[in-house]
């Protein structure tokens, strides 16, 4: 079976005071509708975008970001 | 739905609209005998005209209902779907440049079309180039939209 990159976005928002996708958007400069595909895994975003998310949740990119 | 995603929309509709309004005038003057370089030019001229103004009004109305993000830039997701289309939209007209210097080199490729329209054979040209370059446009409307939904 092909290999994905999957993501714990979704968890890691909650985990943050609940944080939006709207806000977790305006953080890293994308529309919310890109986080939505992104939590989907219907968008695998860029390696600046995933570094950004990661900065942002204070994880490295393999703890937010799986390629399995 | 993004706000690009549905301005996407509005534009395919608008050009599905237009152009089936201009290949529909075409045809009945074709069926009625009436078909001349006048009268395609005149089509051509409405379709111009209607293209831009359904254009504005398409950006004014969607910039009024959603307001918020109406100068929402494109971000790398958006700029990575408009590729998708503009590479497959590109294979369109790269095929049409194919047949129109096709049609020129061996006009008897088509001859159908040429006794359909009976119109001088720059005209076929033209409207080869046009219908190439419509379904070139609708092609990169549809990937978009295509891949906003089902992601990429």
């Amino acid at each position: 079976m092909a290999k994905k990159i999957t993501n714990n976005i979704r968890r890691l928002r909650f985990e943050h005071n609940e944080m939006t996708q709207q806000m977790l958007a305006d953080v890293v400069q994308v529309s919310r509708q890109t986080i939505v595909a992104i939590e989907k895994d219907k968008y695998s975003p860029s390696l600046e975008v995933a570094f950004k998310i990661a900065a942002h949740f204070q994880l490295p990119v393999d703890a937010v970001f799986s390629y399995q | 739905m993004s706000y690009k995603e549905r301005s996407i929309w509005v534009s395919l509709a608008i050009t599905l609209y237009i152009w089936f309004n201009y290949f529909s005038e075409l045809y009945w003057s074709s069926q009625q005998q009436s078909l001349s370089p006048e009268r395609m030019q005149s089509a051509l001229l409405t379709v111009v005209i209607w293209t831009i103004a359904l254009e504005i009004l398409h950006h004014l109305v969607i910039a009024m209902i959603d307001h918020k993000n109406a100068n929402y830039d494109q971000d790398e997701r958006d700029q990575k779907i408009a590729l998708l289309g503009c590479k497959n939209g590109y294979y369109i007209l790269s095929a049409t440049t194919i047949i129109a210097v096709l049609h020129l080199l061996f006009p008897i490729m088509s001859q159908g079309l040429v006794l359909a329209l009976n119109l001088p054979t720059e005209y076929i040209i033209i409207n080869i180039i046009i219908v190439g370059a419509l379904i070139a446009e609708i092609t990169k409307f549809s990937t978009q939209v295509f891949y906003y939904r089902r992601g990429c």
